[in-house]
């Protein structure tokens, strides 16, 4: 029927277009609403959320130069403790490095710093290699046989031979494009660290 | 000169756009017109008419609920009722997608009785609609199938003996029954085997099953045109443009009317999911909290609400294998319906009083066994069942009797 | 219509039948508890951890979960409920070992999460205050007949005042009910809104059936 037809019979197509329009406007925020569960349903459950909970590390027992290993979130994380000759040599590598100031890489605001850590005495790292996810070896001794005599201690990936200092930065000229990730972390005590969870508004440390 | 509506209402726009290349390709436009935007339905539809429309939304709300709620079951027998509780308190939203899939189980049923009387009333199942009735029949047997299949998934207490009951009802079979109860559990008491396959049957193979029958019962019922409260055939008087005078275009005239009975359905929807959730013990049933006991039968085993008045006839007879043969008969019976009904008559508008009688007699016996199906089958109450299953089957055997010469009204020509 | 009116009168009966479907053998006493008395669900939680945990978990339930809908922090709940022995995600285990129960008591004593939805709030509260004891000095329970559980809280009904006892079955009652859904009061919440929207939605669909059929002529 045209709009002339519709007219003389009294059709007022354009109230007709305004209560559909209405009516779809709502509808369609009626979709939306809907939407809102069965989207939001994949979020991380409670069950996933807890198995991903933090983890706390007692490091009391851990010797300077050690390393030791949790899982948190299925993913390894290392606790390394530093000794100042460690510390030393870090500023010395900031040319051989892709990102010596982290700025591409990820790790928490209160570890963008030389250490990366909150405590640079602990590093706190995630285990994993920022190129195709295998996990590096802890290479701490200066010209480890298996990454040559200029080797100043870090890690070393076997996968494709990435190297990161004991700060966990990526060298130049590796496979890895990044630093290793720094996972949010923070003290409960002098030698207790909470991983997964950034430090309370109170403080950083 | 009631409407003018011609086949040009839907021209073909915009040869050059989108819409024109995909329908040189894909007979978009056409399918459009002949089901939707020209499809001429009677402009008589009633109450009664909007519970096609409502199952097809059921459908759709089941299939969605329940492929979220596959995301997180876990259909074995040491996980399933601990999975249904971790969706009704770890997963966000769970506890919404969990009651929307079980109001939606019982709201299905009722949509569909109540789909089902609306042909009884209107003699929708008579020629040339005997099919759209069949398939009906098809889609309401698969249907009490995959809600059978549903309820054991959450491995409650009634899940397990319900199912229990029924499936050792193959075993009163003669000759076969043991092996075929056996061959339906994969094992030799309802197991996980029996679980998981249930699940993929519930999940997968009958959605699919349901999804075809109900293709094809809409095409059915479009082959021949909608029937209507009073039983008129539109096709009978048509207008020069060939369009039948008293039908009105699906489109936008009960496209517009089933959105407004949808949005109420929602609302009585809305109501039950975040109001009245367990349905007063009758949508979720309270031995189903907790977790299946092989070793403890609940004082108590009935089936769901919805299954209740087979039930009651199955009970009603003393045997156990004709107490089968009188339940499946209870079904098979209304699938002769076309066929039973003598009458030319279609509409119950016009019928004559013996018709009304039986069917107000049919319906009482079917509400009635319904209740008795939740209640122990006390001696006295047996009696009941017994009685209300003669009035049950008394529709089926005397209409082919009182049809034939039925004090029918004059049935109009047009619809009123 | 006239038959309309029939069909919808049976449907109207159903919940008058729902009433009597379920019915229990006992007389039950009405808890009257308010799920959103956060009071009461804190002290019903300490209760449940005094009294119950010894033989009883609540294993769908977290930590963390309580302790948010019931108005306490993360290192609140684990010090009142958990005794500092768990992590806030934890499930509320109970501290009895496997298989003690069923040596000591004769019975494994049930999860208690969904108790409320199996039996009813009202069947808790009369059966924590259902305990007699029968000629010979033995306990019995008017709501369980031969339960193997104790009157765990006979301290209570012997040196509190009998308001006081109410109060404590009450408060237990009150969190049993809010552990077998703690969704409950975040759907009622919901409910009424999503009502309206549908509602104004239905209104709007109705004056848009209304205009397009007056098309129709009958």
């Amino acid at each position: 029927m045209s709009t002339k037809e519709h007219k003389s019979k009294g059709v007022d197509i354009q109230r007709r277009k305004i209560l559909t329009g209405a009516t779809g406007v709502v509808g369609a925020a009626g979709a939306t609403f809907l939407a809102v569960p069965f989207v939001s349903s994949w979020q991380p459950s409670e069950k996933a959320k807890a198995a991903g909970a933090p983890v706390d590390v007692d490091v009391s027992q851990l010797q300077p130069g050690q390393m030791l290993t949790v899982s948190w979130r299925g993913k390894p994380v290392w606790v390394v403790r530093r000794t100042a000759d460690m510390l030393g040599r870090l500023p010395g590598l900031d040319a051989q490095l892709r990102d010596p100031a982290s700025q591409e890489s990820i790790q928490p605001t209160y570890c963008q710093n030389p250490s990366r850590a909150i405590n640079s005495e602990y590093l706190v790292v995630v285990g994993i290699c920022t190129h195709l996810g295998c996990a590096p070896l802890y290479r701490p001794a200066i010209g480890s046989p298996d990454v040559g005599a200029d080797w100043q201690g870090g890690f070393f990936c076997p996968c494709h031979g990435s190297r990161f200092d004991l700060a966990g930065r990526v060298f130049q000229s590796v496979p890895a494009p990044t630093n290793l990730e720094i996972p949010p972390h923070h003290y409960l005590s002098e030698h207790l660290i909470r991983i997964g969870e950034d430090p309370q508004k109170e403080g950083v440390a | 000169m009631s409407n003018k509506h011609s086949a040009d209402q839907a021209p073909e726009q915009k040869k050059g756009s989108l819409l024109g290349w995909l329908d040189r390709r894909y007979p978009i436009v056409s399918t459009w017109n002949e089901h939707v935007g020209e499809y001429y339905a009677p402009k008589n539809f009633n109450f009664w008419y909007f519970f096609g429309s409502l199952a097809l939304l059921v459908l759709v709300n089941q299939f969605i609920t329940g492929i979220w709620l596959t995301m997180s079951y876990k259909p074995s027998a040491a996980e399933a009722f601990n999975s249904i509780e971790y969706i009704m308190r770890d997963v966000e939203w769970g506890w919404l997608i969990r009651y929307m899939h079980s109001t939606g189980a019982s709201a299905f049923f009722i949509v569909i009785y109540l789909h089902m009387l609306r042909g009884l009333l209107y003699g929708s199942y008579k020629e040339p609609r005997e099919l759209v009735w069949l398939l009906g029949m098809f889609l309401f047997l698969v249907l009490m199938a995959e809600a059978f299949m549903g309820y054991l998934l959450p491995w409650g207490q009634m899940s397990y003996w319900g199912a229990q009951v029924i499936i050792s009802l193959f075993g009163a079979i003669p000759v076969v029954g043991p092996d075929l109860a056996l061959w339906v559990r994969g094992d030799f008491v309802i197991s996980d085997a029996t679980l998981n396959r249930f699940f993929a049957l519930h999940v997968i193979a009958l959605p699919l099953v349901l999804l075809i029958l109900v293709f094809m019962h809409i095409v059915a019922l479009h082959k021949v045109g909608s029937n209507n409260p009073d039983g008129v055939e539109i096709k009978k008087y048509k207008n020069e443009a060939g369009l039948p005078i008293d039908g009105i275009p699906f489109h936008p005239y009960y496209s517009v009317k089933d959105s407004m009975g949808a949005v109420f359905f929602m609302v009585l929807f809305a109501f039950v999911v975040f109001y009245w959730p367990e349905g007063g013990g009758y949508f979720i049933e309270p031995p189903n909290f907790e977790p299946a006991d092989p070793l403890k039968t609940p004082a108590h085993i009935a089936p769901v609400w919805y299954f209740t008045p087979f039930y009651a006839i199955l009970r009603a007879v003393p045997d156990k294998f004709l107490g089968v043969v009188a339940m499946g008969g209870a079904i098979a019976v209304l699938f002769a319906m076309p066929w039973l009904d003598r009458c030319k008559v279609k509409s119950i508008r016009y019928r004559g009083t013996s018709y009304k009688v039986l069917l107000t007699i049919f319906v009482v016996s079917f509400v009635v066994l319904g209740y008795l199906g939740t209640q122990p089958a006390t001696p006295e109450l047996t009696k009941a069942a017994q009685i209300f299953t003669a009035l049950y089957f008394a529709f089926f055997f005397l209409l082919p009797f009182t049809s034939v010469n039925e004090k029918t009204k004059p049935v109009p020509e047009r619809v009123q | 219509m006239k038959k309309l009116v029939w069909i919808f009168s049976l449907f109207l009966a159903l919940p008058v039948v729902a009433h009597a479907a379920g019915g229990p053998s006992i007389e039950l006493e009405p808890a009257e508890n308010n799920l959103r008395d956060q009071d009461s669900l804190k002290r019903g939680a300490i209760l449940f951890s005094n009294y119950c945990m010894a033989c009883h978990s609540l294993k769908y339930m977290r930590y963390n979960r309580i302790a948010r809908d019931v108005g306490w922090s993360n290192d609140e709940i684990i010090d009142k409920m958990a005794y500092n022995l768990n992590n806030v995600v934890d499930n509320v285990e109970t501290r009895m070992l496997p298989g003690v129960a069923m040596e000591v008591l004769g019975v494994e004593p049930p999860d208690l999460s969904l108790m409320a939805r199996l039996r009813g709030t009202d069947y808790i509260y009369t059966f924590l205050r259902g305990y007699y004891q029968d000629e010979q000095g033995k306990w019995d329970n008017h709501a369980l007949a031969g339960t193997s559980m104790p009157n765990v809280l006979e301290g209570i009904q012997r040196h509190a005042s009998s308001e006081d006892y109410a109060q404590a079955a009450r408060d237990i009652a009150n969190f049993m009910e809010y552990v077998g859904e703690p969704a409950k009061l975040q759907r009622t919440d919901l409910g009424w809104k999503v009502i309206a929207f549908l509602l104004v939605l239905l209104l709007l669909t109705y004056i848009l059936k209304k205009e397009y059929w007056r098309d129709i002529k009958h």
